[in-house]
């Protein structure tokens, strides 16, 4: 019989005790897996489409106060900018207003698929059509299959900001292009259409746009490109904010309050509680063996390898649950990511990161847990061991 | 002995052994702790800021939006407009025997908020002389009212808890326009206290909005008269704007802010509950075994085995209210009334405070009770089916 063998029956010897610890530290490992690839997941979500290689210019009072879009060509004139092109935030619904929103934005369409070409990835075919088509609008793939819209159709698409002259709020719009993300895993709820044709409709918010995307030669330049824009329209009634894309998508998730935190609260909670359950019960399931472990010293175990064999057993146990927790997170992940609430979050999956931290974690917790046993046990001698009842 | 005065000694035996387990039961007590901590940590986020959100509205109070503006911040009004809904049915007159009408604008603002030092969204409102009429709760706190025509700011007192730069006497900037924080105010658990307030005039004037408002706030003479003057506004066909009481426009905000709860706070509670679960049925037949033998002569003596149920049974629940009232305890000092800000339905920061109340105190209890109960039931069987002899002899 190995030592292995060993740290297993004694891991058994009473197997409803095991099982509960392992259930314990289970959920622990599942809260943590669930959470922590959620909120990964999220961060990405947000950044998704980000990239620190492109400059986004907005009002300086804030993101949702427009400029005139007279901004667009003389940002372009600013040395260092190699594109640019704008969009301006629809708020965009389908029917009904409450049920279905979703994220629409009105846009040159040759600059903004130049500067996102691989963002919204279309045929040739389908991008020449957009461009020419004064009334068409390109669709995500899961927006279309959503709502069942096919090339060529077209759709009233209405705006809780925008009205038309007649009062009228939607406008119809026919489908050029269905889009997918640069990844098959990207969040693709969203459309684009014509700038022009909102423009030349609307009652007002008329040669106003919401943001500019910046293109620059090389990140290097990044930084003072972002400052000739903002230092170009200072102390003019629409002051400008220039940052990469990533800070600005950062500075929004943020907006919903600390997430980090919160998952680091729950997840140390979670933890701090399997701690104290699983040393507890360790402790004294190795009490119960007092008298066993001064019999293997009397045959001849080394106190190093009694040792060995107390923290082999915590180990094994965390490691157990560790690897349930995870799996199942991993199994869990899979099944919300095909939900409808889970294509909001875009790569919904248990990054391998996440695996191996929880994997440390399910290290640091079976020494953690077996320290005290495998310590006692250590310092044990023969005779008092013997000797307890 | 009759089979309430086993029970009862057999329970304070039980109890009176704790001290015998002492680790494993604290284990158990804290971790029961935890749970109830994490539960009610969101349920007391969740309730303040719905709280604050219910607070907000008057029942006597019609907000009218553009129709089809589900925001404030997408509704647009015309002076006219305006002017129409004062001669409304229901509409209450002030104290200078005008129509307490107050129409209103709002904008998104950058601010640095405090936890995160990023910029968040901030509400501009530009209101009128009856700004503060139509808002009982708030009042001036510190320093001043705005006067008319100026650059001056008046600050939310919730705005400048989680905001920094709009102390008393500082002076911002939004884009190229400078404006000065002459007072604070304060409307305790609404919304309205996470807002900056500025002369209606001035903001249409410096914000390029010409002469229209956004939304207008109208006081009924009571809340009966809200049918008649939501009628009123949809049919009258220079106004089809979209009335109601604000009462029932912050409700609907409410019942939407449900989702973190529904989604996150009781499945994180309930998965933390099993791991606490598993934890007090490993002590709880540990509290078995320990006894066996002291159960064995208890039952040799004559005590039935629903004493012995019993006592595992309430050693178990003993345990999880401990765990309990620890774990509102460290709620209750550690979270209640701390200040947190999220981004409400305007699109703009809510500024609230969490918020433990009886209710939520009630659901976070249960589950403690129930981790007891169950946890008790399975060893309490153990214990009470126990063969006497069998453990005698061991």
């Amino acid at each position: 019989m190995t030592d292995f063998d060993l740290i297993r029956k004694n891991l058994f010897r009473k197997p409803l005790r095991t099982i509960l610890l392992t259930v314990s530290i289970f959920m622990a490992f599942l809260i943590f897996g669930m959470l922590t690839s959620l909120n990964v997941a999220l961060n990405q979500a947000t950044e998704s489409g980000s990239s620190a290689e492109r400059l986004i210019v907005s009002n300086k009072i804030n993101f949702t106060q427009p400029m005139p879009i007279a901004y667009v060509n003389r940002i372009a004139a600013i040395p260092g900018v190699t594109g640019v092109t704008h969009s301006s935030w629809f708020g965009a619904y389908y029917q009904d207003q409450r049920k279905s929103r979703f994220v629409g934005f009105a846009v040159d369409p040759e600059t903004y698929m130049d500067l996102y070409a691989n963002d919204v990835r279309l045929t040739d075919a389908e991008r020449k059509s957009f461009i020419a088509e004064r009334t068409g609008v390109i669709v995500g793939k899961a927006l279309a299959d959503q709502y069942g819209w096919k090339v060529g159709q077209t759709v009233p698409i209405s705006s809780n900001i925008y009205v038309k002259a007649d009062g009228r709020r939607s406008w119809d719009m026919k489908i050029s292009g269905i889009f997918t993300g640069a990844k098959p895993t990207d969040s693709t709820t969203a459309l684009y259409f014509h700038y022009d044709y909102i423009n030349e409709t609307t009652t007002f918010g008329r040669d106003q746009i919401g943001n500019v995307a910046v293109r620059t030669a090389s990140p290097d330049l990044n930084d003072r490109v972002a400052k000739a824009i903002d230092a170009t329209f200072a102390n003019s009634p629409a002051e400008t904010s220039t940052v990469d894309e990533k800070t600005f998508a950062r500075a929004f998730l943020k907006q919903a309050g600390d997430l980090n935190f919160i998952v680091s609260m729950v997840v140390a909670a979670a933890f701090a509680a399997i701690l104290m359950i699983v040393s507890t019960t360790l402790v004294s399931a190795m009490r119960e063996r007092t008298k066993e472990i001064g019999v293997m010293k009397t045959l001849g175990f080394s106190s190093p390898r009694v040792l060995r064999m107390v923290l082999g057993e915590a180990l094994m146990l965390s490691t157990l649950g560790a690897v349930l927790g995870l799996g199942v997170s991993a199994i869990v992940l899979k099944g919300l990511a095909k939900s409808p609430a889970g294509t909001q979050f875009g790569d919904l999956s248990l990054p391998p990161l996440v695996a191996v931290v929880g994997l440390l974690l399910a290290l640091t917790l079976g020494l953690l847990t077996g320290a005290i046993p495998a310590v006692s046990a250590l310092r044990m001698s023969i005779v008092d061991a013997l000797n307890r009842r | 002995m009759g089979l309430m005065s086993q029970t009862r000694s057999v329970i304070a035996m039980n109890v009176r052994s704790i001290p015998q387990r002492l680790w494993m039961s604290l284990a158990t007590v804290v971790s029961i702790a935890l749970v109830v901590a994490v539960l009610l940590g969101f349920l007391s986020l969740a309730n303040g800021f719905n709280q604050t959100l219910k607070g907000s509205g008057a029942a006597d109070v019609a907000i009218v939006l553009r129709e089809g503006s589900e925001a404030e911040l997408n509704s647009t009004l015309s002076r006219d407009q305006v002017d129409l809904l004062a001669q409304g049915p229901g509409v209450r007159a002030g104290p200078d025997g005008r129509p307490m009408v107050s129409p209103e604008l709002m904008l998104v603002v950058d601010g640095i908020k405090k936890s995160s030092r990023t910029k968040a969204n901030m509400p501009l409102r530009g209101i009128g002389p009856n700004g503060l009429l139509v808002r009982k709760q708030a009042k001036i706190r510190e320093g001043r009212m705005f006067s008319p025509g100026s650059n001056e700011i008046v600050v939310g007192a919730g705005l400048l808890r989680e905001f920094e730069g709009f102390e008393m006497g500082k002076t911002v900037r939004f884009g190229a326009q400078t404006w000065r924080v002459v007072g604070v105010f304060e409307a305790p658990g609404t919304v309205f206290e996470s807002e900056l307030w500025a002369d209606a005039p001035v903001v249409q004037s410096l914000f390029n909005r010409g002469t229209s408002f956004q939304t207008a706030r109208v006081v009924l003479t009571s809340p009966a008269a809200m049918p008649a003057f939501v009628a009123y506004a949809k049919t009258e066909p220079r106004l089809q704007l979209k009335a109601q009481s604000e009462q029932a426009y912050f409700a609907a905000q409410a019942e939407r802010s449900g989702l973190l709860i529904k989604y996150f706070g009781w499945p994180l509670g309930i998965m933390m509950a099993i791991g606490a679960l598993a934890g007090a049925l490993n002590t709880m037949y540990a509290s078995v075994s320990n006894r066996a033998a002291e159960i064995a002569t208890l039952r040799v003596i004559g005590f039935s085995g629903f004493s012995a149920f019993m006592g595992t049974m309430v050693e178990a629940l003993v345990l999880s209210a401990l765990g309990a009232l620890l774990g509102v305890a460290i709620c209750a000092v550690g979270f209640n009334g701390l200040s947190a800000s999220t981004l409400g339905a305007g699109f703009t920061q809510v500024a609230f405070r969490i918020q433990i109340g009886p209710e939520i105190i009630g659901q976070a209890v249960t589950l403690a009770l129930v981790i007891g109960l169950v946890g008790g039931i399975f060893p309490g069987w153990r214990a009470a089916r126990q063969k006497p002899l069998l453990a005698l002899a061991a």
